[in-house]
C-alpha cells in the first residue's frame, strides 16, 4: 500500500519536473535562438533549416554594431536615464511613503488613495501630454526629458508605504523621546532599516526603466539621444535588414539587464513578489 | 528638583474618554508606579508625560517647568519600551549615542556616558554588539542604558520586565531596585503586574477604568484598600469577601460575623444594613474556640512554607485561608476560623472602604 503511493508521488513528482523543464526550453530556446544567430554569418542565419549550433562562428556582427552604431552612445543614455529614474524613484517614494505612514497631517488619507488611484490610469494615457509638455519645455532629446515622465511608479509608494506601516510605532517614539528630527529619523533610524528591500526595488526600477521603450522613442527624435532599445531598431542600412547584426545589437541591449540579473537575482526575485502583489 | 505635577489632565481618543480630571504629583526622587489591570489608562498617563500623546486638558510640570506643549525629545525625560525598541541596525553603543548625538554633545562627552553607563550595568563587553546578538535580559539592560546615558529629570518604564522569563523578571527587578537607589532619580513605572508594584514602589497609583482608585505606600495599598477594587485587584491569593449585617448594640456598631458573633468596630462609618467584609487570607486564623466562622476545608494547596486552605464556610461563600507549610489539616476537615479584627476592611455598596482604622 505504501508503497504504491509512493510510487504514485514519485510518478508525480517526475511528470511535473518533465513538465517543468520542458516549458522552461521552450522559453529558453528563443534567447538561445537569438545568441547563436547572432554568431553566424548572415547567409548561415537565412537558411531554411534549423541549425543548433553555427558552422562558422564570426563575432563581426557585435564588431560593427559597437563600430558602426551610435551604441557607445546610446549606452550612456541608457545609463544616465536608468540611473536617474531610479535614485530619484526611490528616494522619493521612500519619503512619500515615510509620509503617508508614519505622519499625521491633514488629507493623509487622500493622499494615499490619489496614489492608489494612480494605478487606474496607464502611462500610455498620458503620453500625449507628456510629449507637448516636453516640447514645451524645450526637453526633447535630453535626459532630463528622458526621465521626468519616467518618475511615475505609484507602485513603489505603496510598498515602502506598507513596509514603514510594518515597522513598530516604538521605533518613531523611541527616537521621538531621544530627540531626533523627523528628518533624522528618517534617515538615521527608518531608512537604515530597509536597505534589503530597497536595492531590490533599485534593481527593478533600473531594469524597467532600461527597457521602457514607449517615451524614450518619443522623446528621442535624433540617433544622439536614443536609448539602446530604442537605438537597436536602427541598426539596419539601405540594402535591407542584417537579422545577425540586429540580433547582436539586442544581445548588447539586454546584456546589462542579464548581468544585473545575475548578479542579484535573489533581491529581484523579492522585489517583484513585492510589487506583483500589489499590481496584481 | 525633578518632581512631575500633572493637574487635572484630561484624555479622549475620539469620543472615548481615557483619562478625566487626574491630579497627580511624582516627587522628585520618587519610585511610583503605576498599576491597574489593561484599559485602565496608565499606559496612556506615561505617554502623556513623555510627549507621545497629547494632552487635551489640565497641565504638566516636570522639574517645575510648564512641558505640555513641549516635544517628548524637550521635557528631559527617558523612556524603557516593553520591546525595548532598539535601534537593529545599530550597535549598543550606537542606540545609547544617538540621544546625544541628537542634542549636539561632544564625541569624548558621549563616550564617558556610555562608558559610565556601561560600567554601572556591568555591559562593558557588549558594546559592539547588535541588538539581535543580545539576549531579551541584555537587551533590557541596553534599553535602560539607553535612557540613563541621557540624564534626564525622570525615567518612564513601560511594563519593562512583561518580555523576560520568570527568573530573569525577578533578578531584573532586584537591579531596578538597586539602580534606583543608587541614582536616587525620579521614575514613574507603568505595570499590571502587582509583584512589581509591590516590591518596587514608594508609592502605587491604582487605576482602574480612567480614575485613580487609590494613592499609597505598597502597605497602606495592601493593609487599608480604600476600595472593593484596590482589595481585590492587589493581593495573591486575592482578599477574600464575606456579606455580613451591621449591628447597633448599645451605641456601639459592629457587624455580626458569619457564625453570628457580634464584632465591634468603633472606627467604621456604618449605616445599616448590609455591607462586606474583607480579609486577606494570612489574617485569619485557625482556632479551637471562639469563631467568628466554621467551615470545611475543600482544597488544600500546599506551597512549601505556607498551605492555603479553600473552606467553605457554613454560613457564607468559599474563602481562602492561609494555614503553615505543615498544616495538618486535610481535605473535608471542620475548622474554626477566627478574624484578625485590626485587618479586617469593609466596603459599602459603593465598593468604599467603611472602615480604614483598627477595631477593639
Amino acid at each position: 500500500m505504501m508503497g504504491s503511493r509512493f510510487q504514485i508521488t514519485k510518478l508525480g513528482a517526475w511528470l511535473i519536473t518533465s513538465l517543468t523543464v520542458l516549458i522552461a526550453l521552450a522559453w529558453v530556446f528563443p534567447l538561445y535562438w537569438g545568441v547563436i544567430s547572432s554568431l553566424k554569418p548572415e547567409d548561415e542565419v537565412v537558411r531554411p533549416y534549423i541549425e543548433l549550433w553555427p558552422q562558422t562562428l564570426t563575432f563581426d556582427h557585435y564588431y560593427s554594431a559597437l563600430t558602426k552604431s551610435l551604441i557607445g552612445l546610446w549606452y550612456i543614455n541608457s545609463l544616465a536615464t536608468a540611473v536617474g529614474v531610479t535614485v530619484i524613484t526611490i528616494f522619493s517614494s521612500m519619503l512619500c511613503g515615510y509620509a503617508i505612514s508614519q505622519l499625521n497631517f491633514p488629507g493623509r488619507r487622500y493622499l494615499h488613495i490619489l496614489i492608489l488611484a494612480c494605478f487606474m490610469v496607464p502611462t500610455q494615457t498620458l503620453i500625449i501630454n507628456h510629449f507637448v509638455l516636453m516640447a514645451n519645455m524645450h526637453l526633447l532629446n535630453t535626459w532630463l526629458g528622458m526621465i521626468l515622465p519616467q518618475l511615475i511608479y505609484p507602485v513603489i509608494i505603496i510598498i515602502y508605504k506598507q513596509f514603514f506601516d510594518g515597522v513598530p510605532k516604538e521605533f518613531r517614539e523611541a527616537a521621538l523621546m531621544d530627540n531626533a528630527s523627523e528628518w533624522r529619523i528618517f534617515y538615521r533610524v527608518y531608512m537604515p532599516m530597509n536597505w534589503g528591500i530597497t536595492t531590490a526595488l533599485a534593481i527593478v526600477v533600473f531594469i524597467w526603466t532600461w527597457n521602457n521603450f514607449l517615451w524614450p522613442f518619443l522623446a528621442a527624435t535624433q540617433n544622439e539621444t536614443m536609448t539602446v532599445p530604442v537605438g537597436i531598431t536602427q541598426v539596419y542600412n539601405a540594402f535591407g535588414v542584417y537579422y545577425a547584426r540586429r540580433l547582436a545589437a539586442a544581445v548588447l541591449a539586454a546584456l546589462p539587464v542579464v548581468l544585473l540579473y545575475l548578479f542579484f537575482q535573489r533581491q529581484v526575485t523579492q522585489a517583484i513578489t513585492l510589487s506583483a502583489g500589489i499590481k496584481g | 528638583m525633578s518632581d512631575i505635577k500633572l493637574s487635572n489632565v484630561s484624555k479622549t481618543f475620539g469620543i472615548v474618554s481615557v483619562i478625566d480630571d487626574l491630579t497627580l504629583t511624582v516627587k522628585s526622587g520618587e519610585f511610583l508606579v503605576l498599576l491597574g489591570p489593561s484599559g485602565s489608562g496608565k499606559t496612556t498617563i506615561l505617554r502623556m508625560i513623555a510627549g507621545l500623546e497629547t494632552i487635551d486638558k489640565g497641565t504638566l510640570e516636570i522639574g517645575g517647568q510648564r512641558c505640555e506643549s513641549l516635544p517628548p525629545g524637550q521635557r528631559q525625560v527617558a523612556m524603557v519600551f516593553q520591546n525595548y525598541a532598539l535601534y537593529p541596525h545599530m550597535s549598543v553603543s550606537g542606540n545609547m549615542a544617538f540621544g546625544l548625538e541628537n542634542i549636539g554633545l561632544g564625541k569624548a562627552e558621549i563616550a564617558a556616558r556610555i562608558a559610565a553607563a556601561a560600567k554601572l550595568l556591568e555591559m562593558t563587553s557588549l558594546l559592539e554588539r547588535y541588538p539581535a546578538q543580545l539576549s531579551g535580559g541584555q537587551r533590557q539592560r541596553v534599553a535602560i542604558g539607553r535612557a540613563i546615558v541621557k540624564q534626564p529629570k525622570a525615567f518612564l518604564f513601560d511594563e519593562p520586565l512583561s518580555n523576560l522569563d520568570a527568573a530573569l523578571r525577578v533578578r531584573t527587578r532586584v537591579e531596578l531596585a538597586q539602580l534606583h537607589q543608587r541614582l536616587q532619580s525620579t521614575v514613574v513605572y507603568v505595570t499590571h503586574d502587582q509583584t512589581e508594584a509591590m516590591t518596587l514602589a514608594d508609592r502605587v497609583v491604582v487605576l482602574n477604568s480612567r480614575h485613580v482608585e487609590q494613592i499609597g505606600t505598597p502597605m497602606e495599598i495592601y493593609h487599608r484598600p480604600a476600595t472593593r477594587f484596590v482589595a481585590s485587584f492587589v493581593g495573591s491569593p486575592a482578599m477574600n469577601f464575606i456579606q455580613v449585617k451591621t449591628k447597633l448594640n448599645g451605641k456601639k456598631i459592629g457587624i455580626v460575623a458569619p457564625s453570628g458573633k457580634w464584632i465591634t468596630l468603633p472606627n467604621a462609618s456604618l449605616g445599616k444594613g448590609d455591607v462586606e467584609l474583607g480579609i486577606r487570607p494570612e489574617s485569619i486564623s485557625i482556632v479551637d474556640r471562639d469563631a467568628d466562622a466554621t467551615g470545611q476545608v475543600k482544597i488544600i494547596e500546599r506551597l512549601g512554607e505556607r498551605t492555603l486552605l479553600h473552606v467553605q464556610l457554613d454560613k457564607g461563600p468559599l474563602i481562602i485561608v492561609q494555614d503553615s507549610g505543615l498544616s495538618k489539616l486535610n481535605i473535608n476537615s471542620p475548622v474554626k476560623l477566627k478574624f484578625n479584627v485590626s485587618q479586617i476592611s469593609l466596603f459599602g455598596p459603593d465598593g468604599k472602604s467603611s472602615l480604614r482604622s483598627a477595631a477593639s
